[in-house]
């Protein structure tokens, strides 16, 4: 049965080889290609886009479209393989949407069909919905695509005021290293039989964490800073020199997905 | 439970927008002010914003539903970097939870002003009401509940309004009440979880940055004024149960403890001139300012 190992080893050596490069060369292409995806708006655009195609979302006065968009959306995350954190991040404007369409359909209208429910409480109920899931499932697929340096980027090259720009860039950077220390002093307290008990034990546990957590990184983040600023580091240097200019492709696509924004609401209004 | 995009009808996206635009303009001169007297202030806000962010992300138990839902944490701010610069660092906090699906891109303005300004200034505002007659923990609790209360009321009056311009009060009613089976535990919550932070947080290295506890004279007039009040209101209450007309004490002083009043006096031109309640506003104000100015002083020659 094994005496394929004492013959020629060419072959074997060939596929063995050709196999695993591929393998490798493959989901390198299918990475860069989901990454061209998702950068083919530039995140200056992307966010005035976003700001327009919400706003026309909720001017429209049919669910079709909405709906259309949401289905799509739900299509572009499967092709770029983000649907499962995608569906999580969907749940919250989606019950909030559902807790406004109980609420339109139990209560408004006079046309009562049964059990309470109003044709036009149910209509109007079901638009919201509707728009809320296109509006956020958009958010969703549009947002979660940037980094936090490119959402930096985007506010300074629309001139947010540099205090701003100050804070949010410590905060982002303080948020991460709060999560992970969070997680960190939450697991050390249950391996210490914390965190466990009737509800204000839980309160009283977790909040003893936060006091601690920010007693703390109040200290830290004070030193760090004072090193920062002891190292040349000033509060307002930050400004709009080096910032990328927007390409002509860049307009182009701005203008075109202006132009099926406005399209869209004309069908819609064509209805 | 920020609002989410698609939800509010434009003009209300412009109109809270243009609120919250206000008041970020005002706490971003206040903080830059106070940046330039004590640059570590800068470090000091972005991080409570971060905690800001992390509190109205972390999902908190609700008991009662089974379900879970999170606290505002903008009370809690205020109390420790001031309220004004609450609205800078919860704009920027909402900003950053609408890239995690947290609320939305078109829906900041009004998330930051139900959260980051109704909240956060109703909640320090009670604080500050309380500070001088209860303890840290206590204050800062109460604080967290209303600010977490009024941020879920300011939200149900953002949603009847841009849903149901015809019939705001009903269904701000509706809404507030929709949300009262996950938001009233979690504004118990947040009062306790606000009360053991501050509690920790005052006992450790940052009591000197945190307001002080009243002193002893302003508490103990706070409660001989409760006590006062009370023993009027009982004795009234009382007496109204016993039959008694309601009609005040005049004819009681007139009567009894001086029967040689003139009628025609300062005290009762004085009513007359600006009608009972203000009068006697007008009395206390004048008594209560001279008493506290020369307290000391009376209490030094005693």
């Amino acid at each position: 049965m094994l005496e394929w190992l004492s013959t020629d080893p060419l072959n074997g050596i060939i596929i063995t080889i050709t196999f695993f490069i591929s393998v490798i060369i493959g989901r390198h292409l299918r990475i860069k290609r989901a990454e061209n995806i998702r950068k083919f708006i530039d995140p200056r655009i992307k966010i005035l886009i976003l700001f327009f195609l919400i706003i026309s979302i909720t001017l429209m006065g049919h669910w079709y479209i909405p709906i259309g968009i949401f289905v799509l959306c739900i299509f572009i995350s499967l092709k770029l393989a983000i649907f499962r954190n995608f569906g999580k991040k969907l749940v919250f404007p989606v019950l909030l949407a559902f807790f406004i369409l109980v609420i339109q359909t139990l209560t408004y209208g006079t046309n009562i069909i049964n059990y309470g429910i109003s044709r036009e409480g149910f209509e109007s109920g079901f638009l919201i919905f509707a728009r809320v899931v296109a509006a956020a499932s958009l958010s969703i697929l549009f947002l979660s695509t940037d980094s936090e340096n490119e959402i930096l980027e985007t506010m300074r090259w629309y001139r947010v005021p540099v205090t701003i720009l100050d804070i949010s860039s410590l905060m982002s950077r303080y948020i991460k290293a709060f999560s992970m220390e969070a997680k960190r002093m939450k697991l050390a307290q249950v391996s210490r039989c914390g965190l466990s008990g009737g509800y204000m034990k839980k309160m009283h546990d977790i909040a003893s964490i936060t006091g601690a957590l920010i007693t703390r990184a109040l200290v830290r983040a004070e030193l760090v800073y004072r090193a920062m600023l002891s190292r040349g580091w000033k509060h307002d240097q930050l400004s709009l020199e080096g910032a990328q200019a927007l390409n002509s492709m860049d307009f182009l696509m701005g203008f075109v997905l202006l132009a099926g924004i406005i399209i869209l609401i004309g069908i819609d209004r064509g209805m | 439970m920020h609002i989410s995009d698609g939800i509010l009808e434009p003009k209300w996206i412009f109109f809270w927008y243009a609120i919250s635009i206000f008041f970020i303009g005002l706490g971003l001169r206040i903080i830059n002010k106070r940046i330039k007297e004590e640059p570590v202030y800068l470090p000091r806000l972005s991080l409570i914003g971060a905690v800001v962010f992390v509190i109205s992300v972390w999902h908190i138990p609700v008991p009662i539903t089974g379900s879970s839902s999170h606290p505002v944490g903008t009370p809690m701010s205020s109390i420790i970097v001031g309220p004004s610069a609450t609205v800078v660092i919860s704009a920027i906090a909402l900003f950053f939870q609408a890239f995690v699906a947290h609320g939305g891109l078109t829906t900041i303005g009004a998330n930051t002003f139900s959260m980051g300004i109704a909240g956060n200034f109703g909640g320090y505002f009670v604080y500050r009401l309380l500070k001088n007659v209860s303890p840290l923990w206590f204050s800062a609790g109460i604080a967290g509940l209303i600010g977490s209360i009024i941020t879920y009321l300011t939200t149900a009056l953002q949603l009847a309004l841009s849903l149901n311009p015809g019939n705001v009060l009903n269904y701000w009613k509706l809404y507030s009440l929709g949300f009262i089976p996950t938001q009233l535990p979690l504004a118990f919550a947040e009062f306790a979880f606000t009360a053991y932070v501050m509690k920790y947080i005052s006992e450790t290295t940052y009591k000197e940055n945190l307001s002080p506890a009243g002193d002893r004279f302003s508490r103990n007039a706070l409660l001989l004024m409760l006590s006062i009040t009370s023993i009027i209101v009982i004795g009234a209450y009382i007496g109204y149960l016993g039959g008694a007309s309601m009609a005040g004490t005049d004819s009681t002083v007139e009567a009894t403890a001086k029967p040689e009043a003139s009628p025609g006096g300062i005290g009762t031109r004085l009513m007359s001139y600006l009608g009972e309640p203000l009068g006697f506003a007008l009395v206390g104000i004048t008594g209560g300012l001279f008493t506290g100015y020369f307290w000391s002083e009376f209490r030094r020659r005693s």
